[in-house]
């Protein structure tokens, strides 16, 4: 196994010449390959936003660089049962003011939620659907509701953010749009889209230890990959996101510079056509063959440069890993005899469908280099390329085309993240009108009963063993897909010039919550 | 005069009227535009709700009227994915994509004049066959390659100028000798056989007769008369560098408007690819516009060649 | 000038002393590869060999003469790879400069000789096309379309068919004047006719031009279509999508860039300078173009 941080700076982890006393000033400029389409926490509707909004806005719990879920801007909380129904309640930190000065209080928490509700500002109502009242106690204390278990609420730090009602009411929606003001340790100054977004450190920003000691960020925007790196080479940028996995072992060795790796939220896997009846892969065997038919390791050295990880089911660190769960080893032998067993002695011709987007490194080359050794065993490919927008309508069930052979997929819900959620969509049987299996050609209902349980139960420990129950069948069965390699991201900055701790989710290491200038 | 122009504009009006159609019936089959603005899971009401926000639920027909009555009025609807006025995102592009399209228009110039006098000049011999390959290599190569190319050896090796952005005019550099090399050979084709004319001109055996400068005669008497039907199709090539900017945008991660409506394809954001497209063919049609009439002004007889 | 002399469509043998050779090599070659076809390429094009990755071409340190121009990030062979986009290239000009001429020419030489209400809705129909940049129609197009070598063809002849078209309307009114024609109109031949025996011929030599300067614009265009990711897809191959793949190894492997971008450069050159020296021989008129 890899481990989890390679080629990482361990100096700069381990002391940060911290924010106490020092006084911010200077600028620092930084290169994203990928750009938020909006600031605004409620309105996002893509991985991506966070990149920004991550930087000015901040939720009650967070993920930790070490990936430990922490009380953020919770001073405590706790779940409770009350009649057979959930309730939390959480107390904010005192002293949290938003960019503007005004301190935060249970009003903006529930004027943040009640913002999330609304299907004409986010695009995740939905997920509040479980929460039935919030209960305002004192300016400090409030109290959720819940009318049914919501399993994933609590892994996705309570989903709520701290809102400025007063503020937002005074300015009006579209001004807020343009100059957002939240609570996180940057704070905004201008925006050009497409262009860079520039920030300032906010003073009044209540953690005093971990805060950025630069007082100007001024995050570029550079999608084309030769021309973000040769911008860090020539020195226009200091830090750089997404080095090109090509690039990342010259990166390691370029002078000057320390580099970081790591995984990020999305999960790789191969989905396979076993909702039509007349499909070879309704046969588990099949499944299986294609399974140990694919050399991965070879694949994530050679063609993704080392930076993915392979995983079976649930990745490392996300509720429901399980160490004991191991990949199928490539053995194509086995594989051709699992095909003739199954009634294919000869193999059988399919349509591939691989995706090809500029959002996920590589995952082009990858489903190409899968789709040969699939081939090489009798599983004759043949690709059509997808770009994003073509091939979420063929994956989707509830219009045409059908997916009618192998599509690479994969679910992206950050860090640590919850199979919870997406399982739903691409593991439990469809169910149109539902929300059930959106994505999903499997109809199992044993899993699908596992599924349900799994989605009302709020106690940690219970939900734990229920996820890696699914995962073992999932695995054994190869259901709801053949889950391939979690992709890394490697970043990369000056040494001599830049101080950096690197904080995972949300925002896969582009928060920069402690950076500063050497 | 006044009349031709009115016309003209009147027809311009009409194509970009047609072409707002096409654009719009053709970007509406690319495929719905909701389903990737919102999470994987989310439920189909939530899809329901947006597509009835955007009034995608409505026919085609009645889609297009309202866009089009809008866009009279300058609302261009909101991008679906920035959630920002669409004629904003692509006015604020715009000044850089002109930039972008002038500077390769200078470069284009700039390379062709000299190469086609010096090889009306020296007409069969080196010089005028080695010009004439250099400017016919712009017309055999992608311009993102010669970009990347361009990026590989002047920016990464040899750190001269920058790889990407905007703002200084050592910016604009690499990005417009990407966009510009391709009309080079076109223009001196143009140049060429232009001096080759007026050097054979009788007022021109004059001045040579009278002992004038050959510098003199052919930099500055010939050149005068030659540059005439180069400058004429100036708008031509002005509308050409607009249409390679889609591409040299995307390589340089230049802020303009061809860069942001190849995202804007891609994200299936039908009201910034409208605006975009519609922008860029106003540009378009205004260029080909001022050919037009300049053919008119300096010779009639070329005005249905291009 | 010489349009109603009906300049002869043989070419002086003296004229082939002057042919441009190199030009004709490299497009001889790009045939040969196109029709022979994995016949006669080394390896499979899309044979996958991931231990041979980023080979480097036979003469560098690490190279070896099985893969003579060098592997590509999947361990493709290159050379194997250009010659089968010899082949894609071949089909896409093929079709692409068959339909949008005859489609242009068609429609230049109806708006041409009817003139009048027909020639109006023809020209519009024409500034429309061309009031939109092509790349971008092209976009949208190939988004709205299922990409791949079709969707390519008709992208090119929907951008294409006016530039035919516009040129051949200049030249059909330009012959419409002339006496035979109208002496043809008066005598009662047929329309048809007319098109076939008299206005044909006459832009003939104009479209053999237009074609063959067309052969590098739709290499060009092919190419920055595959670029931008809605050009052709595997497994058929171009160099356009070679370059596209081979983009991000752009520091790690410079042949990957540099190969195919060389074989679309020598082809277009080869075309283009053909091309002109077609049309100095043919239509000395066209010059300009």
């Amino acid at each position: 196994m890899k481990p989890w941080i390679t080629g990482l700076a361990a100096a700069s982890l381990a002391a940060l010449p911290l924010a106490q006393g020092l006084a911010q000033s200077g600028t620092l400029t930084v290169g994203l390959g990928a750009e938020a389409t909006i600031m605004d926490p409620t309105r996002s509707s893509a991985g991506v936003d966070s990149y920004f909004f991550g930087q000015m806005f901040e939720q009650l719990l967070r993920t930790d660089p070490d990936l430990k879920q922490i009380n953020w801007l919770a001073e405590s909380w706790n779940l409770a049962d009350e009649g057979g129904k959930p309730v939390i309640t959480v107390k904010i930190r005192p002293g949290v003011t938003f960019h503007n000065g005004d301190p935060v209080t249970s009003a903006d928490f529930q004027y943040g939620m009640q913002r999330q509700q609304d299907p004409k500002l986010s695009r995740f109502s939905h997920l509040l659907n479980a929460v039935e009242a919030f209960e305002v106690i004192d300016d400090l204390t409030f109290r959720l509701r819940f009318k049914e278990g919501d399993g994933s609420f609590i892994t996705s730090n309570l989903h709520l953010w701290a809102m400025p009602k007063r503020h937002i009411e005074k300015v009006g929606e579209e001004e807020y749009q343009r100059a957002p003001v939240g609570t996180g340790p940057w704070k905004f100054v201008s925006r050009t889209v497409k262009e860079e977004l520039r920030l300032e450190a906010y003073e009044g920003y209540w953690n005093k230890q971990n805060r950025p000691t630069v007082k100007n960020l001024v995050i570029k925007i550079i999608p084309e990959d030769l021309t973000r790196v040769a911008a860090y080479k020539t020195g226009a940028i200091d830090w750089i996101d997404a080095v090109p996995p090509a690039a990342t072992a010259e990166f390691a060795k370029l002078e000057n510079t320390s580099t970081y790796t790591a995984v990020t939220g999305n999960n790789l896997f191969l989905n396979f056509n076993t909702h039509q009846p007349n499909s070879p892969f309704n046969d588990v065997r099949v499944r299986r063959a294609a399974a140990h038919a694919i050399d991965m390791d070879a694949i994530i050295k050679r063609v993704l440069f080392d930076q993915g990880e392979r995983y079976a089911e649930i990745g490392r660190g996300t509720p429901g890993y399980d160490p004991d769960l191991k990949p199928y080893p490539y053995d194509p032998r086995r594989a051709r005899a699992l095909l003739a067993e199954a009634g294919h002695p000869r193999g059988f011709e399919v349509p591939c469908y691989n995706l090809t987007t500029p959002r996920e490194p590589n995952i082009k080359e990858m489903g190409e280099a899968a789709y040969a050794y699939l081939s090489a065993i009798g599983i004759r490919c043949q690709i059509r390329q997808l770009e994003y927008g073509a091939w979420i309508n063929l994956g989707r069930r509830d219009a045409p085309p059908e997916m009618d052979g192998i599509v690479s997929w994969m679910w992206s819900h950050g860090l640590p993240g919850d199979p919870g959620t997406p399982w739903l969509g691409h593991l439990h049987s469809y169910q149109a009108g539902k929300g059930l299996g959106s994505y999903s050609y499997t109809d199992n209902a044993e899993m699908d009963a596992l599924l349900r349980q799994q989605q009302t139960t709020m106690d940690p420990v219970k939900r734990e063993a229920l996820l890696k129950q699914i995962a073992r069948i999932k695995h054994d069965q190869v259901l709801g897909g053949l889950t391939t390699y979690r992709p890394m991201v490697t970043i990369a900055w000056r040494t001599s010039k830049v101080a950096f701790k690197p904080w995972p989710s949300p925002g896969f290491w582009r928060n920069f919550q402690e950076i500063g200038l050497k | 005069m006044l009349a031709l122009v009115l016309r003209r504009l009147w027809q311009g009006a009409i194509s970009i009227l047609g072409a707002s159609v096409i654009i719009f019936v053709i970007s509406r089959l690319s495929g719905d535009p909701v389903v990737m603005l919102v999470p994987p899971d989310a439920p189909p009401s939530l899809i329901a709700e947006i597509r009835t926000q955007y009034g995608l639920d409505q026919p085609l027909v009645w889609q297009y009227l309202l866009f089009i009555g809008h866009a009279l009025t300058g609302d261009f609807g909101n991008s679906y994915r920035w959630q920002m006025p669409a004629l904003k995102l692509i006015l604020d592009r715009l000044p850089a994509t002109i930039q972008l399209a002038a500077c390769g228009l200078l470069f284009s110039v700039a390379l062709a004049v000299p190469i086609g006098v010096l090889s009306a000049v020296h007409r069969g011999g080196w010089i005028d066959r080695i010009g004439r390959i250099f400017a016919m290599l712009g017309q055999a190569m992608p311009a993102f390659w010669v970009g990347l190319l361009l990026i590989l050896v002047f920016a990464v090796q040899l750190n001269w100028l920058p790889a990407f952005g905007h703002g200084t005019p050592a910016h604009v550099v690499l990005p417009a000798i990407a966009l510009g090399w391709y009309p080079v050979a076109a223009q001196t084709r143009i140049v060429r056989s232009a001096m080759l004319d007026v050097l054979d001109s009788d007022h021109i055996r004059l001045s040579r007769a009278l002992g004038t400068p050959e510098r003199l005669i052919v930099w500055k008497y010939a050149l005068r008369n030659a540059a005439v039907p180069l400058l004429t199709m100036l708008g031509v090539y002005f509308a050409a560098m607009l249409g390679g900017a889609f591409v040299v945008e995307t390589i340089f991660a230049w802020p303009g408007v061809g860069r942001t409506v190849v995202e804007a394809v891609f994200s299936r954001d039908f009201p910034v690819v409208q605006a975009g497209v519609l922008f860029t063919s106003i540009l378009f049609v205004l260029s080909n516009l001022l050919v037009d009439l300049s053919y008119g002004l300096v010779d009639p007889r070329i005005r249905d060649v291009r | 000038m010489s349009a109603s002399t009906l300049p002869a469509r043989r070419i002086p043998w003296a004229a082939l002393r002057r042919l441009p050779w190199l030009p004709l090599l490299v497009l001889g070659a790009v045939g040969i590869a196109a029709i022979g076809g994995e016949a006669i390429s080394p390896h499979d094009p899309n044979g996958l060999d991931l231990s041979a990755s980023f080979k480097p071409p036979a003469w560098q340190d690490g190279g070896s003469w099985d893969y003579p121009l060098g592997a590509d990030n999947l361990g493709r062979d290159i050379l194997s790879r250009i010659m089968a986009g010899c082949g894609v290239s071949v089909i896409v000009a093929f079709y692409a400069i068959l339909f949008s001429g005859s489609i242009g020419a068609l429609a230049g030489m109806i708006a041409g000789y009817f003139g009048g209400r027909v020639d109006a809705v023809l020209m519009r129909l024409i500034e429309i096309q061309q009031s939109v940049p092509s790349i971008a129609l092209a976009l949208i197009l190939a988004a709205a379309m299922e990409p791949g070598l079709s969707t390519v063809v008709i992208v090119i002849v929907l951008t294409y068919w006016a530039w035919y078209a516009r040129i051949i309307r200049g030249e059909i009114m330009a012959l419409k004047g002339r006496d035979y024609i109208a002496f043809a109109r008066t005598a009662g031949v047929s329309t048809p006719v007319i098109f076939r025996r008299h206005l044909l011929p006459n832009i003939f030599n104009t479209l053999v031009v237009l074609g063959t300067l067309q052969v590098g614009q739709v290499i060009l265009f092919e190419a920055s279509l595959s670029f931008l990711g809605l050009g052709i897809q595997q497994p058929d191959i171009s160099w356009g999508l070679m370059l596209s793949d081979a983009r991000q190894y752009i520091t790690n492997a410079w042949w990957g860039i540099t190969m195919p971008g060389i074989a679309i450069m020598l082809t277009c050159l080869s075309a283009n300078i053909f091309g002109d020296w077609l049309r100095d021989r043919l239509d000395p008129q066209m010059r300009q173009l």
